[in-house]
């Protein structure tokens, strides 16, 4: 028996009307639906172009490129230009301060470091990304101040700074050897010396022997290099805006962290000390925090105690962040189900597995906005310190308004400043979006 | 109200005396470093060139107290320091001494535990307007919008002035002096007012600076110069000598070109100042022939001013005629003899 059932075979799409694809009908239907549209649209064009050919007028077409002093801008354009040789002159100051020229190298080195730092995470073999990472905000700063700060290192400081280059070596050794042979460089080193079958206590012995002997060179190699030392009141620029943000952002989240867990303790002298301290911080504005820290603690120092003035911003900021922090991060912990906690609980966890496997991971995704949030918020109050009296990117861009050549030049160094601050913002904030696009954390599409 | 404690411990500690007040010449030679600070950057006092460098004339006299003590001038670390807190960062001994332009009140000399050791450059507030306006004095300037600095002392000696004269005012404030210029520039108010130097610096630096007149009229009186900690009179008369040295130095015709001739003079007043008879440094604490190094290094008084703010800098603030020149030729700037 045959069967002569016909399959249907729909027939291919026919293109859409004309008047609805393409560019031309994408513009009728956003721009020119109606008559108030089309209005909106043109009034809005047309703001837009009045706004931009200025601007275009002002920084490219009118603006002058070689000059020896503002003077000669004046005399050339008047206002209607910009006035760039000003800028770009002290543009290496607007980078570093007032860091010696010969030794700038030293930040570049410094920074090149921690970029190679991270690389490892962004490479998707890699599995030992938590160490790197915890490695890169632990170890890193002792080997970067050496690097910015130089000078005298006693044994301590010698020892510290070689710690971070063993920490710097082993993360690349780890990548490498987790990226060519999937196992880390600990498996892979007993692994050359024929040792798979040794027993747990021998195959520890000779990692910590490798260690030992990775740092000793480290101190080796730290002892024989010696930079002269730049005191950190030549810091400024872009350079001392990111070692001030860059110290309160990897300060502020583990320190918001335990904040946020101490005010939810139920232990009452860790609640209530939380809570105070959270609560002083974040009633009182950064400028007040700065200046009481700036003018203020060396007063009740003993006498003769000089405490940096740089470092006493870094406190004030990192104090102020965290507070703030743990403000956010105790949101996203009320954010978790009870139910969260009663099933680990029911599971046997302890309080610190519980945090630190159930809750925190859930309860750190869906902060990722707000936490990038004030990391941002954080970048930019930074600018506060030129109150102070650091010459941070804002400063030096007044600064160069004063120097006797460019007298009154501050609409062009700000506009630099404004554009160096949008990039690394912007960067925050996109990288921020990848993230959470990458840990898909919405909760629509869970 | 923590805050209100702590703000009252703070300045009880400010009026207290400090207790290392005593030895500042001897650590800063420990240290083999003065620390000195400024303000943000001013030209022709304390401007700051791109390759990090400080000039001007109270940059020089912090290099002249360098000079006086070491033998050298440029042992000298700047601090940068806003007017917020240049008074404590001097209290609480972050510097030796503080030469950034401080008048010199009552208050500041006896209520802050510092000490201002004497005047290096005479100011006072003056009024810039449109040379086309048809103004030509002050008292014309009732009704006018004025632009002027907050929280300074000019804010309030401007009130005072329009009081006294029973004017009126409107006040546009901005505490960036380049915001005010370009309002006035743009024509949003009358008058500019500040301290006359600061006024002729900035309308050096305006697209026609022609086009702008300085009002006769001088409101206030802002004698400049050095501070230190008080309590400390050895160090404070130091730096007191030193400027006194550079202006007799101006005074006997001694300057950093002929120094070295002038170092062998039978003229008694020069060879005390010189260090060639008496010793007038060991009651200072540094080696006989300190003005020497001072001289040669930095320069006398009037080297000074015509190399930062005299007529031919940018600046171009003219001596003659003004408080600032010599008591010889009409100023007031004048120093207690050298013996």
């Amino acid at each position: 028996m045959t069967s002569d059932l016909q399959t249907f075979v729909p027939r291919p799409d026919r293109p859409p009307p004309a008047d609805s694809a393409g560019v031309a009908a994408w513009i009728r239907k956003n721009l020119f639906s109606d008559i108030p549209n089309a209005l909106m649209t043109l009034l809005g064009a047309y703001i837009a172009f009045t706004v931009l050919s200025a601007v275009l007028n002002w920084a490219l077409f009118n603006a002058v490129w070689s000059a020896d002093t503002r003077r000669e801008c004046l005399d050339a354009v008047g206002r209607a230009g910009a006035c760039w040789p000003g800028v770009a002159i002290w543009f290496e100051n607007l980078i570093y301060g007032l860091y010696p020229k010969d030794q700038v190298w030293r930040i570049n080195v410094g920074f090149l470091a921690l970029i190679l730092w991270m690389v490892p995470l962004w490479i998707p073999r890699v599995t030992s990304k938590i160490g790197i990472g915890l490695s890169a905000v632990m170890l890193y700063p002792f080997l970067a101040s050496y690097f910015f700060l130089g000078g005298d290192k006693g044994v301590v400081w010698t020892g510290l700074i070689a710690l971070g280059l063993t920490g710097f070596v082993i993360v690349w050794a780890t990548a490498l050897t987790e990226t060519l042979q999937a196992k880390t460089a600990g498996a892979w080193l007993i692994d050359a010396l024929g040792r798979a079958n040794a027993e747990e206590k021998m195959q520890t012995r000779i990692r910590l022997l490798a260690v030992l002997a990775i740092f000793l060179l480290a101190c080796l190699a730290v002892w024989s290099v010696s930079f002269t030392e730049v005191r950190t009141r030549f810091w400024g620029g872009l350079f001392l805006t990111l070692v001030i943000s860059g110290i309160g952002i990897t300060f502020s989240l583990p320190a918001g962290i335990m904040l946020a867990l101490g005010r939810r303790s139920n232990m009452p002298v860790i609640a209530s000390l939380s809570t105070i301290f959270i609560e002083l911080f974040r009633s009182v504005p950064l400028i007040t925090i700065l200046f009481m820290f700036n003018t203020m603690l060396p007063l009740f120092m003993p006498a003769g105690t000089e405490v940096n003035q740089l470092l006493r911003a870094i406190v004030a900021v990192c104090l102020f962040a965290s507070a703030y922090m743990a403000e956010i991060i105790r949101g996203g912990l009320q954010a978790i189900p009870n139910g969260q906690y009663e099933a680990a609980h029911s599971l046997g966890l302890t309080y610190w597995q519980t945090t630190s496997q159930v809750v925190l991971p859930q309860a750190l995704k869906i902060m990722i906005p707000a936490i990038v949030g004030n990391f941002i918020g954080l970048f930019k109050d930074t600018t506060l310190v030129s109150i102070i009296g650091l010459f941070d990117l804002m400063n030096m861009a007044r600064a160069i308004g004063e120097d006797t050549n460019w007298l009154g030049l501050f609409i062009e160094p700000f506009f630099v400043v404004s554009l160096i601050y949008f990039v690394f913002c912007f960067a925050m904030s996109s990288y921020s979006i990848g993230l959470e696009k990458k840990l898909a954390t919405g909760r629509d599409t869970g | 109200m923590k805050r209100i404690l702590l703000t009252g411990a703070a300045l009880a500690a400010l009026n207290a005396t400090p207790v290392f007040a005593q030895e500042t010449l001897a650590t800063v030679e420990e240290r083999g470093i003065l620390n000195c600070q400024v303000g943000l950057p001013t030209p022709g006092f304390y401007a700051l060139a791109e390759d990090g460098t400080w000039s001007g004339m109270d940059v020089d006299l912090c290099r002249g107290v360098s000079a006086a003590i070491f033998g050298d001038p440029d042992k000298v670390e700047y601090q940068s320091v806003t007017s917020a807190v240049r008074f404590t960062a001097l209290a609480n001994a972050e510097s030796d001494m503080l030469s950034r332009t401080t008048t010199w009140t009552a208050v500041r000399d006896t209520q802050l535990g510092l000490d201002f050791t004497t005047v290096n450059f005479y100011d006072g507030q003056g009024f810039l307007v449109p040379a086309d306006s048809g103004i030509t004095s002050a008292l014309e300037l009732d009704g006018g919008v004025i632009c002027v600095l907050t929280g300074t002392t000019t804010e309030l000696n401007l009130a005072d002035y329009f009081r006294a004269n029973e004017m009126s005012f409107t006040p546009v404030t901005n505490e960036n002096v380049n915001v005010l210029v370009e309002t006035y520039l743009g024509g949003g108010c009358d008058a500019y007012t500040n301290d006359k130097s600061g006024l002729a610096a900035r309308r050096s630096a305006f697209p026609s600076p022609d086009e702008h007149i300085l009002l006769p009229e001088t409101v206030s009186k802002e004698p400049l110069g050095p501070v230190v900690r008080q309590g400390d009179d050895a160090w404070a008369n130091l730096v007191r000598w030193v400027i006194f040295g550079m202006i007799n130095a101006e005074e006997l015709g001694v300057s950093s070109e002929n120094v070295d001739e002038m170092a062998t003079s039978t003229d008694p007043n020069i060879a005390r100042l010189l260090g060639s008879e008496g010793n007038i440094g060991e009651g200072l604490g540094v080696k006989p022939t300190f003005m020497i190094d001072v001289i040669k290094m930095v320069g006398n008084y009037g080297e000074l001013y015509e190399k930062h703010i005299g007529a031919n800098t940018p600046i171009g603030i003219p001596r003659e005629g003004t408080l600032n020149a010599l008591w010889t030729e009409g100023g007031i700037i004048y120093a207690p003899p050298f013996r």
